[in-house]
């Protein structure tokens, strides 16, 4: 078993942004263990992706095909397994998605072999794989020897540079039979629109609420906000779960981790769990009535004050001052 | 239909970072006093979901954790939330276990119960973040899995049609029966425990089951955690002063404008 090989991560055929991340986190893998370095996509449709996927891989295996739309976890673990067969690797590293975190736990059972999932930090200590990855929601790190064949790993989004290295000099197609249908059949799928058509991973500005908002009568008060910014609307956990927007904008460990220039966290108390979504944003802002809110402790700036009156002045100002 | 469920006691979540402690090995994190340890949340999740299939359909909810003695107490509320029956696995060579060896633990147990249609366990535990247990007994037992699960929309004979959370909505799925499924928060609110619950609680036998009595090998974890280290948040942000909370909010405006940000 040698070589690190790096799975991207495709979204209706195009290649995600934390792929190139995992594909950084591989190659210095691979240099530290001195084996090479081999890059993978399962998907449909994925000609541009195969173009975008730089990473300086020797090796790009694809498994292409109609099948792998929309993403089922028998699929892509029957996929994945059959690309670990072609190459023998001693490392497979993954981005964190939801997917992931859904068939990358089977495949690693399935081989019987060691995982740790949503990794901040990977290293090689000898031919050990050496990884850090929040837990405790956040406040604790954890430092884990990783051991089996192959070691496994999935990587956090937002934590390392985008490679720039040269596309695959190889592209190896692999023929895999499409398994037969499982005991799990798709029926549908439904997107949920998000407010403004922003989405939160590409968004520079992020307004965000939490409960502090009170209940779903005030939630205008963060739309507003974020129109007059054109910023996304995110949210904690409690808004998500009491039903006042769709689970898409929930920001944090169990949501989306964020890169924005300006993060406006409004009524968000700031647990360990959400902060671990904005580790990567540049300027937090925090509006919160409690001084003594762990929000202040991440935040460059805050404002200590009721959001009912706080916001409709600050939206005020801001359209006063891009007019 | 008669439904298992995995319920993992572990150290109340909202505790700030500043007030854990490790123990002196630094693996473990020590609960400041008086703050005692909870059900896992999705678990708790998990667990209301099963009721309110029963309430449906009938059958059984039975729950299943790994652990220490404390954790009785979390077996204890979910009778008193409403489960019908709760058997902890309670070995000292299994408290240290990665997630493969709890995995395997768990689903040996669910053999030996032999007695379900589905297992609804958390999408992750909260305190080792790791969302793997559940495909390891997954695995271990031959199911078909599906997570996260945001809701269960209809139950027809031997299949349920889920809702599985994905980036920007969900997918519906059909799922055979036995399965397992990792349930997250969306789902609903759990119950509180009732009275009659309590009591019943009260007079509950919780057995305890050893490695031995779940025929299990001794086994290499394939995972080691080496050290936990807390992460401490010292710093500051700069407040924006006022004389109003109008003004605060427009001198806010007026910084960002400053400093380019928008
Ligand atoms: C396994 C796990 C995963 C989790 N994942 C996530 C996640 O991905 N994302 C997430 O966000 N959470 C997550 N959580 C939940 C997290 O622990 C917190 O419970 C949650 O973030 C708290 O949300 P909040 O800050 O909106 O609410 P609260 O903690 O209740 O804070 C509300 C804040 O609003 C302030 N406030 C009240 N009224 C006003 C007012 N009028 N004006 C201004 N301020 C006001 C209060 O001072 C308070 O600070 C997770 C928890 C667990 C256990
Ligand atoms: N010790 C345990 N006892 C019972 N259930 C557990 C245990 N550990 C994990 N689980 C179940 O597996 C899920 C995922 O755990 P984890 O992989 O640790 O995040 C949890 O939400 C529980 O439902």
């Amino acid at each position: 078993m040698a070589g690190v090989l790096v799975f991207g991560d495709t979204v209706g055929g195009e290649l995600t942004p934390v792929s190139l991340e995992v594909a950084t986190a591989g190659a210095g893998l691979a240099d530290a263990l001195g084996e090479s370095l081999l890059g993978a996509l399962i998907g449909d449709d994925l000609a541009v992706a195969t173009r975008e996927f730089r990473g300086g891989f020797s090796s790009l295996y694809l498994v292409e095909d109609k099948h792998y739309r929309p993403y089922t976890a028998q699929a892509y673990l029957n996929a994945a397994q059959k690309v670990i067969e072609a190459c023998s690797p001693s490392v497979v590293l993954f981005a964190h998605t939801l997917g992931t975190r859904e068939w990358v736990p089977r495949l690693a059972a399935h081989l019987d072999t060691g995982l740790v999932m949503d990794c901040t930090v990977l290293a090689a200590e000898g031919k050990d794989l050496v990884v850090t990855k929040p837990v405790y929601g956040g406040g604790i790190l954890g430092e884990f020897v990783v051991r089996g064949g192959p070691r496994m790993a999935t990587v956090r989004s937002a934590v390392f540079d985008p490679s720039s290295a040269a596309v695959a000099t190889e592209v190896v197609r692999l023929d895999v039979p499409v398994p037969a249908p499982g005991r799990v059949t798709f029926v549908d799928e439904a997107t949920v629109a998000a407010a403004g058509g922003l989405k939160l991973k590409d968004a520079k500005i992020i307004v965000s609420g939490g409960r502090g908002l009170g209940g779903k009568d005030n939630w205008h008060f963060i739309e507003e906000t974020a129109a007059a910014l054109g910023a996304a609307v995110g949210c904690s956990r409690p808004v998500v779960d009491s039903g006042w927007v769709p689970s898409s904008h929930q920001v944090g460990l169990s949501g989306t981790c964020v890169t924005p220039d300006l993060y406006i966290a409004v009524g968000i108390s700031g647990a360990v769990q959400h902060l671990a979504g904005i580790s990567a944003a540049k300027t937090v802002i925090a509006i919160n009535m409690d001084r003594e809110a762990d929000i202040f402790t991440r935040a460059n700036y805050g404002v200590v004050g009721d959001f009912r009156e706080v916001l409709p002045a600050f939206v005020e100002r801001i359209k006063q001052l891009r007019s | 239909m008669n439904i298992l469920v995995t319920l993992k006691q572990v150290a109340n979540p909202d505790i700030s970072p500043s007030h854990i402690q490790l123990d002196p090995a630094g693996k473990r994190i020590v609960s400041p006093f008086g703050i005692p340890p909870v059900m896992n949340g999705y678990d708790a999740n998990a667990l209301e979901e099963a009721l309110r299939l029963r309430e449906k359909h009938g059958g059984k909810v039975t729950a299943l954790g790994l652990g220490d003695d404390t954790s009785r107490e979390s077996l204890k509320c979910a009778i008193a939330m409403g489960a019908d029956t709760a058997i902890l696995i309670n070995d000292p060579d299994l408290l240290n276990a990665d997630s493969a060896g709890v995995g395997r633990a768990l689903a040996a147990a669910i053999r030996k119960i032999d007695d379900f249609d589905l297992i609804l366990c958390g999408r992750q535990a909260s305190d080792t973040d790791g969302g793997q247990v559940l495909h390891w007994i997954a695995e271990t037992l031959d199911l078909p899995a599906v997570s996260p699960i945001v809701r269960i929309e209809a139950v027809d004979g031997r299949h349920l049609t889920v809702h599985r959370l994905i980036e920007d909505g969900y997918q519906r799925l059909r799922v055979e029966l036995p399965a397992l499924l990792g349930v997250s928060s969306e789902i609903n609110e759990p119950r509180f425990p009732t009275m009659r619950g309590t009591m019943a609680a009260g007079r509950a036998m919780i057995p305890g089951w050893k490695a031995s009595d779940l025929g299990l090998q001794p086994f290499t974890p394939k995972v080691e955690l080496r050290q936990l280290q807390i992460q401490l948040r010292t710093s500051k942000a700069d407040l924006i002063e006022g004389n109003s909370a109008a003004e605060q909010g427009a001198a806010l405006a007026n910084k960002l404008h400053d400093l380019g940000l928008i």
